[in-house]
């Protein structure tokens, strides 16, 4: 998948002084499967990044593309289309379903994507030490808790891109390298890229690429 | 699962209300959909014979007339005039047979010997609507005939026995045939009859048309120009109108003979306004469900624009939306039809009968196509409502 940023400048950020290395206000192009860092410090955009990649802000200038196609010419319906199949996403208010328990909210992904079977979907809990949780609410876990039910669900799906929003902010750096090799490794099985912001952590993992804000 | 999420919290007084609301709704449209039906199917036989809204009219034998100074003939301008009225739907002046006319009994037939001179009237077989094949030619084996009722009447309550002969039925009447015997221009003849059906609206005896046509260019002398009673059909509900025309050309009208009719217009206003007011009901719960449906939507707004960005297709949720939506209204529907068939049942039907009306009462098929068609309203709005909703939810 290819991704393309022209001269993009989202509103709420057009008075900032932005350095030249910036995304915004110029021009880059990074053809995935690569493995992206997107260090910034707060309020330079990084959820603004993510977003308007994952095609939920149009508040901006320039052109974003994905392999080439404008994304503000996409309809409701691609992104729907792209969102199953090419474009996954963790997004730093987790969007998951208080409710529903973390089988619940994992199963209603998977549903769609029929991409994991129960036992891998068993182990991934297991592996990111919240196996126990399976039947709880979400609503009623820890923030770090929901944070690893979120980056599981975003992993039931085959992508090009993975779309990461601070996914590690509520864990601890043990916790956090753990998840991350998780997604590096799934990453891999699809064959895809992913973009992981952060707010200066390398958590200790080599990246193809680093962007900044 | 997505029934679930989007229905978080949905069952709430607003449904309550909808819910209630519709059913009362819809309930009343039905009951008084299938009241109108089985009031209009109630005939008279005057109806069967020559459908609800047509009436003889004459003009009034007056002492002039006995002397001669007025006619009680409508002239070509009086007949326009009646066509130029706006609640007259059609006008046909009778045709005399311009000729004597005899009647007897065919012997072997059942009927006691009898023999009475008569007169032939016609009016446009577009006014009859009979079940018997009221057209003739010259190869017909008979003619047929409709008789005033009264006709029988003074054959069996009076003549039958000043003359010390046996009644006869109407069965029998129609059963026998009759002889006909035909004098005019010159000319003789005998032809055999049959009594169709009798009719209290029209004291004349009648034969089609085409016999008519037939027989007075044979054995007509020429001497009948105007017709002096008039067939006419008149628009729904123009009784009103009708009693003025009568008093302004001085007319004769058989009153009782549209006394049903006119009631029957009245059960069907009343019924009719309580329908309106019943689809005003349905229209209204209508609204309270799209507003429930739009409350629901709001309310689940976070769960409908995250299963967006799951990749869940704007389709599904609708679905999931309507899916449960036409379950509610299913049940409303079907429970609808219920109360409406049993208070038809149990509380007119019953009332009716304790009142001696025999109404045989009319399909239910009409009311229960009606009841889909509003289930099908409410799916369709609900549906444009819902769709356009999260459409709006996805590119927000």
């Amino acid at each position: 998948m290819l991704l393309e940023f022209k001269n993009v400048m989202p509103f709420p950020l057009k008075d900032y002084k932005h350095d030249d290395t910036s995304v915004w206000k110029s021009e880059f192009a990074i053809e995935f499967p690569k493995k992206v860092l997107l260090n910034a410090n707060s309020g330079k955009g990084k959820s603004t990044f993510v977003n308007t990649v994952y095609g939920l802000r149009k508040d901006y200038v320039g052109t974003v593309l994905l392999n080439g196609s404008p994304i503000d010419t996409l309809s409701i319906h691609d992104w729907i289309e792209l969102r199953r199949t090419k474009l996954s996403a963790i997004f730093q208010d987790l969007q998951l379903f208080p409710e529903l328990n973390v089988w619940e909210n994992l199963t209603l992904k998977n549903q769609l994507t029929s991409h994991k079977t129960e036992a891998e979907m068993e182990a991934m809990l297991s592996l990111l030490g919240i196996g126990d949780k399976k039947y709880q609410k979400c609503g009623t876990l820890s923030l770090g808790q929901q944070q690893r039910v979120a980056i599981i669900r975003a992993l039931l799906q085959p992508f090009e891109l993975l779309l990461m929003d601070e996914p590690f902010s509520h864990l601890d750096e043990g916790n956090a390298k753990i998840a991350l090799d998780l997604i590096s490794a799934e990453t891999d099985l699809n064959g895809g890229g992913f973009v992981l912001t952060s707010l200066g952590s390398y958590h200790g993992y080599t990246y193809d690429h680093e962007l900044k804000l | 699962m997505l029934k679930k999420i989007l229905f978080r919290d949905s069952k709430n007084f607003q449904f309550i209300f909808a819910t209630a609301g519709a059913l009362i709704g819809l309930t009343a449209l039905l009951l008084s959909l299938q009241l109108i039906m089985d009031v209009q199917s109630f005939h008279s036989n005057e109806e069967e014979l020559f459908g609800p809204n047509s009436v003889v009219i004459q003009k009034k034998v007056t002492k002039l007339t006995t002397i001669g100074m007025n006619s009680t003939e409508f002239s070509p301008t009086d007949i326009q005039s009646l066509k130029d009225k706006e609640f007259i739907t059609d006008v046909a002046p009778f045709k005399s047979a311009d000729f004597k006319v005899g009647i007897s009994e065919v012997e072997g037939d059942g009927l006691p010997h009898f023999y009475a001179d008569m007169f032939f009237q016609a009016i446009p077989s577009r006014f009859m609507d009979i079940n018997v094949d009221w057209e003739w030619n010259e190869e017909s084996e008979f003619i047929p005939i409709v008789l005033p009722r009264d006709f029988i009447m003074i054959i069996n309550y009076g003549f039958a026995q000043s003359q010390g002969i046996n009644q006869i039925s109407e069965e029998l009447l129609m059963a026998a045939r009759l002889t006909i015997y035909i004098d005019g221009n010159g000319k003789k003849t005998q032809m055999i009859g049959r009594v169709v059906g009798f009719s209290h609206k029209i004291s004349s005896i009648l034969v089609p048309e085409s016999f008519l046509t037939h027989a007075n260019g044979i054995y007509g002398n020429g001497e009948i120009k105007n017709s002096s009673r008039i067939f006419i059909t008149t628009k729904d509900n123009s009784y009103g109108e009708l009693d003025d025309l009568m008093d302004e050309m001085n007319l004769d009208i058989n009153k009782s003979a549209i006394d049903v009719a006119k009631i029957k217009t009245i059960i069907a206003v009343v019924i009719g306004i309580f329908g309106i007011a019943s689809v005003l009901i349905m229209l209204l719960s209508l609204l309270g469900f799209v507003q429930y449906s739009q409350l629901v939507l709001s309310k689940a707004s976070y769960e409908i624009k995250t299963l967006l960005r799951l990749g869940y297709s704007i389709k599904s949720i609708v679905n999931t939306f309507i899916k449960q939506l036409s379950i509610t209204f299913g049940i409303i529907t079907i429970s609808a039809i219920a109360i409406m068939f049993i208070v038809k049942l149990f509380v007119v039907n019953t009332w009716l009968e304790n009142n001696g009306i025999n109404i045989e009462g009319s399909s239910l098929v009409t009311t229960i196509i009606v009841a889909i068609l509003c289930f099908g309203l409410f799916i369709v709005s609900n549906y444009l409502n819902i769709k356009k909703t999260v459409n709006k939810l996805g590119d927000a």
